[in-house]
């Protein structure tokens, strides 16, 4: 069954026709050309493919696209403005926060909600908001780092 | 005599692909564009582990709407192996191992291609299988290879299909059974360690598009283009030249992704369309089942003690169940032997290392290659080596520890290194004492260990390295070499170096995107020694471009060479005081014509002596890991509270990289030692997510961990460095055996040490305990 579905992604609005069983993982990577939400897992566990929804991090690889109808979503991609980056990308940068990279995009995703929530998470906030996001390359304490220099650049 | 910056060298350098991958903009597998025209490969694989087998249907798949193309086994034979050619592209009549491909389609999208290959009935017709090290070595097993005698690379093993013996590798010195007969302490164990999973984060995949009638591209996520272009080019009976592999990003590989495993099914669907690019990506559930394996170890360890506390005698046989194909192992073998007596100067020592086929997929070492087992084992028996004798697991270590000048190998003498250094500075990290042992808090005990490694940096004659760079006004400074960066800062390093032996901004170098058709030649930096063969065939590029740039404005200002320098980026004449920017001689030259355009090579061609194992021994990296745990005494949970891992990288060119390395080495080896196993059943992997089979997240992670840099200058490697990821986290897991045991007086000699095996250990110390009273 076919769906016309409007959502604003990163700032934009958009309007497609998606079918019931797509994901919103793969319209965002094969219709929108989004390619920087990762497949990894398709089952939830690994957290490569973690989009902000209405401000909440989801797997978008667990959402159907029909569900994303009038959302507000915002990918890694929405992160930096104006070409300017974001200081948790900058502090990502300055601090080792990604080695090979596929998790960094939903690590960054973790991270932006994290802080939003808490604009100066301590260490464990931080190791349990990115319990979801799994970094093969085990560059977690980094990543932690990362996230702390931001939040205290934000301030 | 103006002072070089060499700001550089040694000083903190972020990675250089960071920003890219930081903003979503790399491109990893899946990420390519290539528009509607865009074909969509999948595999069929076998489900079943040894069978016999006939496809049916195939031909009413073939005819499926959206199908391009469809190959089985019956359509394309052929065989592949680096090495030894264990392994066919496609099984033909019988799977040897649940995982093997069967068919492979494309199609205009996934779900077509889907809906062929369910179009196929797999009717299987059971065989025996052997699927442990037991029952393949058991007498009357079924040889998983019978006709490996006819395989091209048989002449390079040592091997005896019959008994499932795929390669044996052995190494001896001095006279072990005398020096056991008199040893004064004598200790005999066996030790495991599961098969494991790469489980890199961005699973296998790749794009090939046929170019004209013999051609054809590959873009492709892998740590050696070169080998894999000369493995599916020989598969598939190619031109190597015909065949061109462009390197994308890496979403991580630790060793899943340089020896060919789907790679050679997309090129040979690729092939069969016409000119049309072809997509291949692995879903997590077939990266678990069908791409690699690392191999389980059983190793028989015995040591000899005498009573003045040297280690006189190690003998150990190591097994290594490598599925149903070793060629993807075989140097690994080598470099287990070298390191298999542990960092230790034992005078009498008898090595054997044994590859053994079985009915599993196919075995590739993963980061810490093996070598990270072989420590569990060494280390462990160390430790209860010590305990025999009452002395302290330090101070023996300390007592036989190798030295630099020790000669344990007929052509090689151990040069200077870090090993006590490690292991001193972990336990100080850590504050473990000799005389501590467990503490306990109700049911909770705490106990502290300590290990040591060693790997072997090997080199090849095919381990040649060659770098190419340009200087010209348009793209300021390129940089073509032949290793890949996987994310362990092999491009910053490279960018480190240029920016230093050229005293140019680091913004003017750009490190291209490593591609086989930049070398008329076969080129292939592996993956283990990448610092160290790029770093010295950069050297000799510097060298050269730095001598062309000063040649030709020696010319333009007619003054000797000898007066001119490269100083921040501006040649700068030291008796006539004149300037002139790089920049500016790049863009517009002399003036008159067009401007210069300098490039220079560097190569870096090993000379191995002999195809002997000591032969292209260059180095040991050493290591040193410290753990403090606590375990659950009524539930044998445990937790890693604290770990220390200390490596000698000779000289830290990237202090921070080399610390993050060391951190996820950590983090990996808390993950190998509590969490990871692939387990089966008859023969097929039933771990086949991260639920089933964990890796560490940050709720694993210890809550204090210690990254150490320790500084032995290498003489003979680029500013004195030596390569350090591959070898990062070795002796972890020993660490972690031996913390456990003080914790809980139980040694655990199965890897992963899981709560139901301490469990299970207490309980049977209990009953021993309760049968003594």
């Amino acid at each position: 069954m076919k769906h016309d579905i409007t959502f604003t992604i990163n700032g934009e609005s958009v309007h497609l026709t998606v079918l019931s069983h797509q994901t919103l993982l793969e319209v965002i990577r094969n219709d929108l050309g989004l390619t920087g939400p990762k497949y990894g897992c398709s089952t939830g566990e690994c957290g490569a493919c973690s989009v902000l929804l209405d401000g909440e991090v989801v797997n978008s690889c667990l959402v159907l696209a029909p569900e994303a109808d009038g959302a507000e979503i915002m990918t890694v991609e929405g992160l930096s403005e104006d070409d300017e980056l974001h200081p948790l990308q900058k502090s990502f940068i300055d601090h080792h926060g990604v080695q090979c990279g596929y998790c960094a995009p939903g690590m960054l995703i973790s991270a932006k909600a994290l802080l939003s929530r808490t604009s100066r998470p301590h260490e464990e906030e931080i190791r349990e908001a990115l319990v979801g996001n799994l970094c093969r390359c085990g560059a977690y304490a980094d990543i932690i780092k990362s996230i702390q220099v931001a939040s205290r650049a934000r301030r | 005599m103006v002072m070089r910056k060499t700001h550089v060298i040694g000083k903190p350098f972020p990675l250089v692909e960071a920003q890219k991958k930081l903003t979503g903009v790399s491109c990893y597998a899946g990420d390519e564009r290539f528009g509607p025209e865009l074909l969509h490969a999948r595999i069929l694989f076998s489900e079943r582990g040894h069978a016999r087998f006939r496809l049916r249907g195939v031909e009413a798949a073939r005819k499926q709407e959206g199908v391009a193309a469809l190959l089985t086994g019956r359509d394309l034979h052929t065989r592949l192996g680096a090495v030894i050619e264990d392994r066919e592209l496609l099984a033909v009549d019988e799977v040897k191992y649940a995982g093997q491909p069967l068919a492979v389609v494309a199609a205009e999208s996934t779900e077509a291609a889907m809906q062929a290959l369910a179009m196929i009935q797999i009717e299987y017709e059971r065989l025996p299988g052997v699927y442990d090290i037991e029952s393949a070595l058991a007498p009357n097993a079924p040889p998983v290879h019978p006709h490996m005698a006819s395989y091209r690379g048989f002449d390079q093993v040592q091997a005896e299909p019959e008994r499932n013996l795929a390669h044996q590798v052995a190494f001896q010195r001095g006279d072990v059974e005398k020096a056991l007969a008199s040893a004064a302490f004598v200790l005999d164990h066996t030790y495991t360690a599961a098969p494991l999973q790469h489980a890199p984060m961005e699973t296998h995949g790749g794009v090939a598009q046929r170019q004209g009638k013999g051609g054809l591209i590959m873009w492709m996520h892998t740590q050696a283009p070169f080998l894999q272009r000369e493995v599916i080019a020989r598969a598939l009976h190619m031109d190597p030249k015909d065949l061109r592999i462009i390197t994308q990003c890496v979403g991580g590989s630790f060793g899943s992704k340089v020896f060919v495993s789907v790679e050679g099914l997309l090129a040979a669907i690729a092939r069969e369309v016409d000119n049309r690019p072809v997509r291949l990506h692995l879903t997590r559930e077939e990266e678990f089942r069908a791409v690699f394996m690392t191999p389980a170890m059983r190793a028989r360890v015995t040591m000899g003690l005498d009573d003045q506390g040297h280690i006189v005698a190690i003998r150990a046989i190591y097994d290594w169940n490598v599925g149903a194909s070793v060629d993807a192992f075989l140097m690994e073998m080598q470099r287990i032997a070298l390191a298999g007596a542990g960092p230790y100067a034992i005078p009498n020592a008898d090595i054997q290392v044994n590859a053994i086929y079985t009915h599993l997929l196919p075995a590739a070492p993963m980061r810490g290659l093996s070598i990270a087992q072989v420590h569990w084992a060494v280390e462990q028996h160390v430790d209860e080596l010590a305990e025999m004798a009452g002395v302290s697991p330090l101070a023996l270590r300390q007592r036989n520890l190798v030295k630099g000048g020790d000669q344990l190998f007929p052509n090689f003498v151990m040069h200077a290194n870090g090993l006590e250094s490690c292991v001193l500075e972990t336990a100080r990290a850590i504050d473990w004492q000799p005389d501590h042992q467990r503490e306990a808090s109700g049911a909770v005990a705490s106990g502290k260990g300590l290990a040591m490694g060693w790997s072997p940096i090997l080199v090849s004659p095919h381990c040649k390295s060659r770098a190419i760079i340009q200087c010209d006004g348009e793209n300021l400074c390129t940089v073509i070499v032949d290793g890949v960066d996987v994310g362990q800062g092999y491009y910053a390093f490279i960018t480190q170096l240029i920016s230093f032996e050229l005293n140019f901004p680091i913004e003017w170098i750009t490190v291209q995107p490593t591609d086989t058709g930049n070398y008329d030649s076969d080129w292939r930096a592996i993956y283990n020694n990448l610092l160290w063969s790029t770093g010295r065939a950069l050297l000799q590029a510097t060298a050269e471009l730095k001598r062309q740039i000063l040649s030709y404005v020696s010319e333009m200002w007619e003054e000797p060479m000898t007066n001119l320098d490269i100083v921040e980026g501006e040649v700068i004449s030291y008796a006539t005081k004149r300037r002139l920017s790089v920049l500016t001689l790049l863009q517009e030259g002399t003036g008159e014509g067009a401007p210069p355009v300098f490039r220079a090579a560097g190569v870096y061609e090993p000379e191995v002596k002999a195809e002997s194992l000591d032969g292209a021994l260059q180095s040991f990296a050493t290591t040193g890991y410290a753990a403090e745990v606590a375990v659950n005494l009524e539930t044998g949970d445990l937790t890693v509270l604290q770990l220390a891992g200390a490596a000698d990288v000779g000289h830290a060119i990237n202090p921070e990289g080399v610390k993050a390395q060391l951190k996820g080495g950590i983090i990996q080896g808390v993950s190998q030692t509590l969490l990871e196993e692939m387990r089966f059943k008859d023969g097929a992997p039933v771990t086949i997510d991260f639920m089933s089979y964990p890796i560490a997240t940050t709720a694993d992670m210890p809550q204090q961990i210690h990254p150490i840099v320790v500084e032995i200058p290498q003489s003979t490697g680029p500013y004195g460095a030596r390569d350090l990821s591959n070898h990062v986290l070795v002796g972890a897991s020993a660490a972690i055996g031996n913390a456990v045991y003080r914790a809980t007086g139980v040694r655990i000699r199965e890897l992963p040490i899981t709560p139901q095996r301490i469990y299970d250990a207490l309980q049977t110390q209990a009953k021993t305990v309760e049968g003594n009273c």
